[in-house]
């Protein structure tokens, strides 16, 4: 283990490998204070930047957009009311009111020491659980993986759309999507129509883009609106310097956040704000002064912004450790992690190890950049809110295309990422989502693969599948999981009717 | 309740498109190898999954739909159609752009691919109409200059930082 540190501290400790988690960092700061756009934007369009690079680098890079995208979300929070991300939901209840007061300068350094403290503890969560989860990991086989892919998806299926039906749609898709090219088994080609692009199949990186970036900038298009301009009263800052101190004396919301952070962070699609509205939540219950939430206390930003960044070191732990991203950020990562050559997974923590820690140590690194560039550049980062939406829209698009022509200069893979970003688009749009097709494209293909070895090996015979206890619990709890959403879907369909015929 | 008659459109589109996979998978070639699964076979469960799941879906969108009432129509969806003729325009703009890019070269596609997204959205979106010639002609300058910084900054961003080749 200490070997592997070693090995990790040697490859984020270059000149290089540290500018680009800098530069990632920066990307998604900038992402994340620019409502609307997400983190899985950020890390989508990073990939073909990032294809030529040592992975350290690479990952560390988009885990600076990850890092950076989570705490920035706060600077619209707090001047604007508006959150950057989902999970600054919660960082308008005190942050705003703070701001209000003339005080944003502070609340804009309690939430960046915050996040800090969040992401630094979920990285020694992350260090600590990710390991020993990937060595039990080390026990499955054929029977195994196809079970815990059919888990992975209807995990994420079953949170990422607005039903269970149409998240399951989702992930079929992209499941679809992943048989096109050449069967790898018996080598017939399917719906590839002599499409020579097509016979290795679809390629991840303009699906990412596509389903991720270009869906976005349609629905940015759609929404485009030169009337509605932020408006440039934004409360003057006072001194944007860390919190240190400050924040440390409400300790407890700190520890709330990262608790929370850290236990939501696993489960997938439980998402951020989820984690910050549970630890807004704790931390008011177990106050001396709950009165005062709401009106711009220090510890309601305090355990929001923990929470926020504790959550994506939780959210790499399944990622990592099983392959299994939580949400899309992690989903696109994880899509990022394959195109740089990594398969997450036990067989990575076993055989790379040196690259597992070095992820970890970027992590950490990300952080403190985080701490950095937030502190240095906030009065910058309030001006990227005043960008024009149409020059921004023309530039990101610009940025999409040449990162997917420049990795192959393929003419066919930017049809195909306008293609995924109109299937996406019209995806989100009608409350399917996007992250369950990128895990159907992930995923498909290690459930097919091991299903169909592991039918080979068990000779035609289904039983293994469902006699094997490793096997036999992921799929017990896929399909419990897929009741009780049937049953939850149920019974919230049912009180609209109940409270209508009240009424009546 | 909003009236969009997308969602169960929408909706009709995934149940063809999966019928349409489902018989397409059909005519996939078989191969047989002792205790595996043809190719064929997981392309038609999850076009068949897909169609299967798509008609709950469909009925209920078609209900919502109803039930959101006629009145509404005035109300569906606010500021749709200009929405509509701005996503159009992008989508539009990007398949011109795919069209052009090898033969024009990077730098002249771009920019005028950059400077046709600004411009346009300016003039569909209304924004265009409420200024005077003088103010048009500096939308049209800055527009100008923004599409040729762009595209050659990311030229050289792309080609000389991350030496990534692109068509000149």
């Amino acid at each position: 283990m200490i070997s592997g540190y070693l090995d990790g501290l040697e490859m984020v400790m270059q000149l290089g490998t540290l500018l680009a988690i800098a530069a990632g960092t920066l990307l998604g700061i900038i992402m994340g204070a620019l409502p609307g756009l997400t983190s899985a934007m950020a890390i989508a369009l990073l990939l073909p930047v990032t294809f030529g690079m040592p992975p350290v680098m690479g990952i560390g890079m988009m885990l600076g957009a990850l890092c950076g995208a989570g705490a920035s979300g706060s600077i619209p929070a707090i001047l604007l009311n508006i959150p950057g991300t989902p999970s600054s939901v919660a960082t308008t209840f005190d942050g705003f009111p703070m701001a209000q007061k003339g005080e944003a300068g502070r609340a804009l350094g309690l939430a960046i020491v915050a996040s800090f403290f969040g992401g630094v503890a979920s990285m020694v969560i992350l260090s600590l659980l990710a390991p020993p989860i990937a060595e039990f990991a080390l026990r499955f086989g054929a029977a195994e993986y196809f079970s815990l892919s059919i888990f992975g998806l209807v995990i994420i299926a079953s949170v990422a759309g607005k039903s269970l039906l149409k998240g399951l749609i989702a992930g079929l898709i992209g499941f679809f999507a992943s048989t096109i090219g050449t069967d790898p088994i018996t080598g017939v080609d399917r719906f590839t129509f002599g499409q020579l692009s097509l016979l290795t199949g679809i390629n991840l990186l303009p699906a990412l883009i596509g389903l991720f970036a270009v869906a976005q900038v349609l629905k940015d298009a759609f929404e485009y609106d030169p009337h509605q301009r932020v408006q440039g009263n934004t409360p003057r800052i006072d001194i944007a310097r860390p919190r240190f101190a400050e924040t440390l004396r409400h300790w407890k919301a700190v520890v709330a956040g990262v608790a929370s952070g850290s236990i939501v962070g696993p489960v997938p699609g439980a998402g951020g704000s989820i984690a910050s509205l549970v630890a807004y939540d704790q931390t008011r219950r177990f106050s001396r002064s709950p009165e005062k939430f709401g009106t711009g206390h220090a510890p309601g930003i305090i355990s929001v912004e923990s929470a926020n960044n504790a959550l994506l070191g939780g959210a790499l732990i399944p990622t990592l450790a099983l392959g299994i991203p939580g949400e899309a950020a992690t989903a696109v990562l994880l899509g990022g992690l394959m195109i740089q050559g990594i398969t997450p997974g036990p067989l990575l923590f076993d055989g790379q190890s040196g690259t597992v820690y070095g992820i970890f140590i970027a992590y950490l690194v990300a952080n403190v950049f985080m701490l950095l560039i937030m502190c240095l550049g906030i009065k910058l980062f309030i001006r990227v809110l005043m960008v024009p939406r149409k020059q921004l829209l023309a530039a990101i698009l610009v940025f999409c295309f040449i990162g997917v022509y420049g990795v192959d200069g393929d003419v066919f893979n930017l049809y195909l990422m306008l293609g995924f970003g109109i299937l996406g688009y019209f995806l989100n749009r009608y409350q399917f989502g996007t992250a369950p097709v990128i895990l159907g494209l992930i995923l498909g293909p290690i459930a097919e693969s091991n299903l169909r070895r592991g039918l080979q090996a068990f000779e035609g015979d289904w039983t293994p599948f469902f006699t094997r206890p490793i096997s036999v619990t992921f799929l017990v709890i896929a399909v419990g999981l897929l009741v009780l959403t049937l049953w939850q879907n149920h019974r919230s369909s049912r009180n609209p009717q109940a409270t209508s015929s009240g009424e009546a | 309740m909003q009236r969009d008659i997308g969602k169960p459109l929408f909706d009709l589109v995934l149940l063809i498109a999966s019928a349409a996979a489902f018989a397409l998978s059909t005519t996939l070639q078989n191969v047989e190898i002792a205790g595996d699964l043809s190719p064929s076979f997981f392309p038609r469960l999850i076009s068949g999954l897909i169609f299967l799941f798509a008609v709950p879906c469909l009925i209920k969108d078609i209900r919502e739909w109803r039930a959101a009432g006629a009145s509404d129509v005035a109300e569906e969806r606010p500021g749709s159609a200009r929405g509509l003729v701005q996503w159009g325009l992008i989508v539009a703009l990007t398949v011109g752009y795919i069209l052009i890019f090898e033969a024009l070269g990077y730098i002249p596609s771009t920019a005028l691919f950059a400077f046709c997204s600004v411009i346009g959205l300016a003039i569909v979106s209304g924004t265009w109409q409420e200024l005077s010639p003088m103010k048009r002609l500096k939308s049209v300058l800055m527009a100008a200059v923004f599409a040729v910084i762009l595209a050659i900054a990311i030229f050289y961003v792309f080609t000389e930082l991350f030496e990534i080749p692109l068509p000149d």
